[in-house]
């Protein structure tokens, strides 16, 4: 009898430790952040009170949070998108038998594998206009003429931004749908030879169907990343001029830590989990769905 | 494959084919790489050389001095035993909380495991920069603020959804039998999964335990936020010390950088190819 009770709350007590864990660090946070979102904050962090959608009007009201909205929206889009395509053609490549795939292999992890705030200030001092080394070399090799700004306008500085997203994305992309190709049987291809398949009727018919699990997961969680990413954009940036180049978690970090204003940076928190949250209810079903198979 | 090459004459189509392949890998590697050659290189000039009007490539004469400046620039030493600390000790109670969790998601069945597991996943959603203000308040309460220990609990927390889901992967992977018949043999649960599970689930232990290592040393934004003390703070965020306002050290910022770089990249590469299977399978496969 007793030895059956034990059995009912035996698996609690092993998920305890980590359930603890993320109620303290992860759970209490978004409960503050919700609460304070919907309350009258002072620049100390103290709630002062309930005040209903207050906040969430002033961060609306705002004139620069449409831009940082439209800037978030392009910003993952983009990033996402490209380095998808990117990282599954990539992944096609490095798929192929030729000599020296082991050190590409290898060089091509590196991005992943290199902390953001340090790709982001290499990137930052490759691009800039008066000792950039992309310049020099470009000037060493003849095929400019003068130092190009490469950064006139807050636009390009945005893009060069994304295209350094881009590339510290692509090498995840490319290991997932790597590890989905490895698996394919390879005598779907034969077959498909035999029937006379072309290159890319086995490509559209037989690998993306059979990587399109791989390719779900990275993508989703890449919307995840890349739609949260600070370092990139607060290195090169900070997202200025004038929130030119701000998403929402560089603005709401500097409403929160700069300007005090912390109840509308938990405002914008929260607007930012209701976009991601769509994201991960798909996500969630996608795989919930899949477990029960 | 052989037959058929040893039959045919290799085409002009397929020769072509080849030579682009290679041409463009190389060309991806060499992007791949230029970032950290510019930093090898700006690490090794002089601070006149690097804003020099008539810029170099290579640098003249190789500073190597540089590397040993830093040590003394800044307390560097500091900052590496920083990240060590971080990354070891979230690690550490990464794998201690989410061992136990993985292994009763892979064995037993229980109420609210479907509910468990779903907030496992979306925890992912709720990155630690979105949440700094609610996490910048936990940590006021618990007087966690600007302390290495405070940066440890929460690395270890929002690891624990890939701790999780990876070792369950792993776990399930392994049959169950073994670890039966040690029951059977009068080794209770936590004996067989010591002296059973974890033997032949090492593999991917390790890998785990690499791959929440590398994330919490490459972290930024949350220790940029919670620490305030310069003897607090880890590489990453350290070596902006080098990245003033009014004044940039490229040199010895990217000098900093590689040193920052190199043991990382070595742990990645060692299980870039588990680590890979281990996401597509645990994430994938219910």
């Amino acid at each position: 009898m007793k030895k059956q009770t034990f059995r009912k709350i035996e698996p609690y007590i092993w998920i305890a430790p980590s359930v603890i864990l993320m109620a303290i660090f992860i759970l209490t946070p978004i409960v503050f952040v919700f609460r304070m979102a919907m309350s009258d904050v002072s620049k100390a962090g103290m709630i002062k009170g309930f005040n209903g959608i207050a906040n969430f009007t002033k961060v609306l009201k705002s004139s620069s949070f449409g831009l940082v909205l439209q800037n978030t929206l392009v910003w993952t889009v983009a990033v996402v998108v490209l380095s998808t395509v990117l990282g599954f053609i990539l992944a096609l490549l490095l798929n192929n038998q030729f000599r020296g795939r082991k050190i590409a292999r290898a060089i091509v992890v590196f991005p992943w594998a290199t902390t953001l705030v340090i790709q982001a200030s290499a990137w930052n001092f490759i691009i800039n206009t008066d000792y950039g080394t992309l310049n020099t070399l470009l000037l060493r090799l003849g095929i400019i003429k003068e130092a190009v700004n490469w950064t006139p306008t807050p636009e390009l500085y945005f893009m060069w931004e994304i295209a350094c997203g881009i590339f510290v994305t692509i090498p995840f992309v490319s290991f997932c749908v790597l590890s989905g190709l490895q698996s394919i049987d390879t005598s779907y291809y034969e077959a498909a030879t035999v029937d006379g398949a072309n290159y890319w009727q086995k490509l559209f018919k037989i690998t993306l169907p059979l990587v399109k699990s791989s390719l779900t997961v990275s993508t989703v969680l890449n919307i995840i990343y890349v739609f949260n990413s600070f370092p990139i954009i607060w290195t090169m940036t900070k997202g200025d001029p004038a929130n030119h180049t701000d998403t929402l978690v560089t603005y709401l970090y500097k409403l929160a830590f700069y300007n005090g204003r912390q109840g509308e940076a938990a405002a914008v928190s929260v607007i930012g989990f209701m976009i991601l949250l769509v994201c991960a209810s798909v996500y969630m079903v996608y795989t919930l769905r899949k477990g029960d198979d | 494959m052989n037959e058929q090459t040893i039959k045919k004459p290799v085409s002009v189509k397929k020769v072509i084919l080849r030579v682009l392949l290679y041409f463009v890998i190389l060309d991806v590697c060499v992007i791949t790489l230029y970032p950290y050659f510019a930093m090898l290189c700006t690490a090794l000039k002089s601070r006149a050389e690097i804003f020099a009007v008539d810029g170099t490539i290579l640098p003249v004469t190789a500073l190597w001095s540089n590397f040993i400046d830093i040590w003394s620039r800044a307390p560097m030493a500091r900052y590496f035993l920083n990240s060590v600390l971080i990354a070891g000790g979230s690690t550490l109670i990464a794998m201690l909380c989410g061992i136990p969790a993985a292994y009763a998601l892979a064995r037993m069945k229980f109420k609210g495991q479907t509910a468990f597991l779903g907030f496992v996943i979306v925890s992912q959603m709720f990155a630690p920069v979105v949440l700094l203000i609610g996490i910048y308040k936990v940590m006021m309460t618990l007087g966690l603020t600007d302390s290495i220990l405070g940066l440890v609990f929460i690395n270890a927390a929002f690891n624990q959804a890939f701790t999780i889901w990876l070792l369950r992967g792993t776990f399930m992977g392994i049959s169950a039998e073994m670890e039966q018949a040690a029951t059977i043999d009068g080794c209770n649960r936590i004996q067989a999964m010591l002296k059973v599970l974890l033997p032949v689930a090492a593999p991917g232990i390790v890998t785990t335990l690499i791959f929440i290592f590398i994330n919490a040393w490459n972290e930024y934004t949350v220790a940029l936020c919670l620490i305030s003390t310069n003897e607090y703070k880890p590489l990453t965020v350290g070596i902006n010390i080098f990245n003033g306002y009014n004044m940039i050290e490229w040199q010895y910022l990217f000098a900093a950088s590689i040193f920052a770089i190199i043991p990382v990249v070595i742990l990645f590469m060692l299980i870039e190819k588990n680590l890979v299977s281990g996401l597509a399978s645990g994430g994938v496969k219910g």
